[in-house]
């Protein structure tokens, strides 16, 4: 999702360490992927990172982003 | 991309006072004294030196009056470079008075502040998009009676000894300040206090951080960078963005004005060229501000310069043309004074 929606023509997905930070060093994520990825979670997950602080957490790497998806989409499920 | 510790690009622009700590010193303690013609004569001895003493402070206008006067000579171009500064002196006086006197000292004329409350009340917060033109700091206190929390992007570099008008006081400052500088470039700061509902005021005619955020748009004959992100974000949340300038008409005295309303679809992906059309409504009102008040356009560094982006040209013609052909996936509006012209952009009052 993330070398598709995102671009990153010259990454293979199978390439990405997937507890490496997605920003700066790592897979080298700016500051205009963080408005992306804040609206890709939502559509495709339907998780919404509301504030830096959760920014912080989710986006510090694939690892941080799935767990901070799971936690979320649990807490969803409990509550439906 | 330069280096630096943040990761960013070495900017043109420094948002530093030229000015010593002791010559603010002084001006401050002049205002605190009420002394106000003895500010004006000493600002104006002050202006004139730097300007005739100084080859760096014309070299630093020549960028914008070059563009905006081609037509005048040596004595010409230091005249107006004159009264460009003059112009930023008296503006950068009032905000200090601001903080020092109080909000009695300000007079605001903002005749369309109930659509700008209107917007607000949408409940999915306002991009204030204005320009380092007229007084915007000073004529933000006119934006209190919106009453939601209001929030500055701007980034304050180290060792500057000029300060916000707020900052002359004691206790919180009434503006959340939001810095690029910050972890991902403030971006999911800004997101958050738009989601809240809350007024995110940002600056389009400055670029921080590399060129990948930016389109070159025509501005006074030549294309100059314009940052997207304001545009990007306004997608993703769905913000309406209105375009807001200030000018000074009188000593303490200004004009706010809400120039046109630009509502940028969602899902428009990462392309620069998506973000072209809004960039460019957005230089046009600009260009059009500087038509009518030529003295109060602050960018002293070379905007145009091609470093950054180098078929620039090419690409603000492309742009030029897509505009033309009215392809922009979303539109301008001008609701800004009733009158909505979906898919257009209303003709600039500036303009007449």
């Amino acid at each position: 999702m993330l070398v598709e929606e995102l671009n990153l023509e010259e990454t293979d997905p199978i390439d990405i360490v997937d507890d490496e930070p997605l920003f700066g060093e790592g897979l080298g994520l700016d500051s205009l992927d963080a408005v992306e990825l804040v609206v890709l979670v939502e559509k495709y997950f339907g998780v919404e990172i509301k504030d830096m602080d959760e920014g912080r957490i989710a986006f510090g790497s694939i690892n941080s982003l799935a767990a901070f998806i799971e936690e979320r989409s649990s807490v969803w499920a409990a509550a439906e | 991309m330069a280096g630096n510790n943040l990761g960013y690009a070495p900017r043109p622009w420094s948002s530093k006072s030229i000015g010593s700590k002791l010559q603010h010193a002084i001006f401050y303690f002049l205002i605190r004294m009420r002394a106000k013609y003895v500010v004006s004569f000493l600002l104006r001895v002050v202006v004139g030196y730097y300007v005739l003493f100084r080859p760096s402070i014309r070299n630093r206008a020549r960028h914008y009056t070059s563009r905006r006067f081609p037509e005048l000579r040596q004595l010409g171009r230091l005249w107006t470079t004159y009264l460009l500064d003059l112009n930023l002196g008296e503006v950068l006086i009032d905000r200090a008075a601001l903080g020092i006197i109080g909000p009695e000292f300000i007079k605001v004329d903002f005749r369309e502040r109930e659509n700008l409350r209107a917007l607000v009340q949408e409940g999915k917060g306002v991009v204030l998009l204005t320009a380092h033109v007229g007084g915007w700091q000073v004529a933000m206190v006119a934006l209190r009676f919106l009453n939601v929390p209001i929030n500055l992007l701007v980034h304050r570099e180290e060792g500057d000894v000029d300060r916000h008008y707020f900052e002359h006081q004691e206790g919180p400052s009434p503006f959340r300040i939001i810095d690029p500088a910050e972890p991902m470039g403030g971006m999911l700061s800004m997101i958050e206090v738009l989601k809240k509902g809350e007024v995110l005021c940002a600056m389009g005619d400055r670029v921080f951080g590399s060129g990948r955020g930016t389109v070159a748009t025509e501005f006074i004959g030549d294309p100059i960078p314009v940052p997207f992100s304001t545009f990007k974000i306004a997608s993703a949340t769905g913000s309406p963005i209105a375009i807001l300038f200030s000018h000074r008409t009188g000593p303490g005295a200004y004009e706010l004005s809400l120039d046109r309303v630009i509502r940028v679809p969602g899902g428009l992906g990462r392309s620069p060229a998506e973000f072209a059309p809004y960039a460019r409504a957005f230089v046009e009102a600009l260009e059009a501000f500087v038509k009518v008040h030529p003295f109060q356009f602050f960018n002293f560094f070379d905007m145009w310069e091609k470093g950054d982006l180098p078929s620039a040209r090419n690409q603000g013609r492309s742009m030029k043309k897509q505009g033309e052909k009215g392809d922009a996936k979303g539109q301008t509006q001008s609701d800004a004074r009733g009158g909505t012209q979906p898919g257009g952009d209303r003709p600039n009052r500036h303009c007449r």
